[in-house]
């Protein structure tokens, strides 16, 4: 299945998509995937539950979060109570290693998002504080990234030898599905997602407007 | 004068300041400004670009150019760096026409903090509400102000 | 096609986009009219000394653009909303384009949300955010 693993809705400060219209837009045009992740900046959103919607609309809905630390973005999946009381998702000086170190005792995984980006991707802070230890997975195919940000990160990946997931980093509803994250297996919630990518079985895509 | 880059106390920042009145005025707007301005943006409608129509009015986003005369309610820091407007939301309920007394209030909305392309930003939100000489609301603007750090001459748009 | 009454809105369709006249003539004559007119609107030096790439189209502008945009495509749209989030410098004498999709549609109170952007020459967002209009039901 193909999931969409990097959008914000309303609940970021700077979405503007209720989660309800990026159901709806998926399905009336043809959007080629399956779901999407809900990666809210800085914090993780406890009280929502989109089962129902996602039910209605026969699209995967799950949550996660975008922190930021001093290697710039980063996102997590497996989310849980535990892993928030690990650190302030709020705070915009965390320490990578401790995210690093908090999802590994939690069953979460965190990716850097962006990571060709100026200031807020992961490339651009290696000279600075060197090669992070922990670190698998960074997204390669982000559907807001500007001249050759990608390329950035996917040059990155290779030199590192990282796997790749691409997410749209929507914001608006008409942005959903720009990239997205091809998986093997079936994904119908966030353990199973954390899973799949421990596992390494995916590749990350572009998507072509249908 | 703190920097974006420093840890600021937004909780204390917003426990301080957030949902107070700290501006009012009142104004009127000027029709032949108004028609320059719509026909600047690409306006092609009557109502907007000629001054002599009956329903002449501002642009629906006219409230996003207005500030409150105070930029900042009194004890609010100042940042030190490049500010910019990071958004701006109209939203009005009845149309702004020319020559009515207009009154608008300002109170500061939000204060938060993230990290972009332009390094660490502090932002604060400042609503405006805009009511005429009867009291009926006319329609709110929200303007999200950002001060992001200087940049440097590397940087680029 | 023009809109007249929300029934001949289609959901997922594009508004009609247009190149908006950004050069410094005209945005020094909105600045002006608007009260902006401090020089990292209105000159290019001037804004390069403050460490912008160049004269800005101000932010109220774009989105006097995709409010423009709206009324060309629904002259009898009622603008409830218009929310904009600028995420880049839009620069004066470069060209944009302002684009619009329609995401939502009610037809029985005729509320129509559409999402909105400014992009430049290499289709990237500057300005993005969406808008909420009320358009004749009858």
């Amino acid at each position: 299945m193909i999931l969409d693993l990097h959008a914000h809705s309303i609940k970021s400060d700077d979405g503007r998509a209720k989660v309800q219209n990026y159901c709806q837009w998926i399905k009336a045009k043809n959007i080629a995937i399956d779901g999407f992740v809900l990666t809210e900046h800085r914090q993780f959103d406890n009280e929502s539950d989109y089962s129902e919607l996602a039910k209605k609309h026969g699209v995967t809905v799950l949550k996660a979060s975008e922190v930021e630390t001093e290697y710039g973005h980063v996102l997590v999946f497996g989310v849980t109570q535990g892993l928030q009381r690990e650190f302030d998702f709020a705070n915009i000086h965390l320490s990578l290693a401790q995210v690093l170190e908090a999802c590994d005792a939690h069953d979460a995984i965190a990716v850097p998002c962006h990571p060709g980006r100026k200031r807020v991707g992961m490339a651009a802070h290696l000279d600075e504080f060197g090669v992070p230890e922990g670190v698998k997975i960074v997204e390669v195919f982000n559907g807001g990234s500007r001249g050759s940000e990608d390329e950035v990160a996917q040059q990155m990946a290779s030199d590192l030898d990282y796997l790749g997931i691409g997410g749209s980093d929507a914001h608006i509803v008409s942005h959903i599905g720009r990239c997205g994250t091809r998986f093997q297996a079936s994904i119908s919630n966030e353990g199973e997602l954390v899973e799949a990518l421990k596992a390494g079985e995916f590749e990350a895509l572009k998507i072509k407007e249908a | 004068m703190p920097t974006p880059d420093e840890q600021i106390d937004v909780e204390g920042l917003r426990a301080q300041f957030l949902n107070k009145v700290f501006d009012e005025y009142e104004f009127t707007l000027d029709a032949d400004d108004l028609a320059i301005y719509a026909k600047s943006c690409g306006e092609t409608a009557a109502k907007f670009t000629d001054p002599n129509d009956p329903d002449f009015q501002a642009p629906p986003t006219i409230a996003s150019s207005l500030h409150p005369k105070t930029r900042h309610p009194e004890g609010f820091p100042s940042f030190v760096g490049l500010g910019m407007d990071a958004g701006k939301a109209a939203a009005p309920t009845q149309p702004m026409r020319p020559g009515v007394p207009i009154t608008a209030r300002t109170h500061m909305h939000d204060i938060y903090t993230k990290s972009g392309r332009s390094g660490r930003m502090v932002f604060f939100v400042n609503r405006m509400e805009f009511a005429d000489a009867h009291g009926n609301h006319l329609g709110s603007a929200d303007t999200s102000v950002v001060i992001r750090e200087k940049p440097t001459a590397g940087d680029q748009a | 096609m023009t809109i007249r009454n929300v029934s001949d809105v289609e959901f997922g369709s594009k508004l009609p986009d247009f190149v908006p006249d950004t050069s410094l003539a005209n945005v020094k004559q909105f600045a002006i009219a608007a009260g902006w007119n401090g020089p990292r609107f209105t000159d290019h030096e001037a804004a390069r000394k403050e460490g912008l790439p160049g004269a800005l189209v101000p932010g109220i502008m774009s989105q006097g653009f995709l409010s423009a945009m709206i009324h060309r495509w629904a002259p009898l749209a009622e603008v409830q909303l218009i929310d904009t989030v600028f995420r880049a410098p839009v620069i004066v004498d470069q060209t944009y384009h302002i684009n619009g999709v329609v995401t939502d549609i009610d037809e029985e109170s005729g509320a129509v949300e559409i999402d909105l952007t400014v992009t430049n020459e290499a289709d990237e967002t500057r300005v993005f955010g969406t808008a909420k209009v009320l358009i004749p039901t009858v």
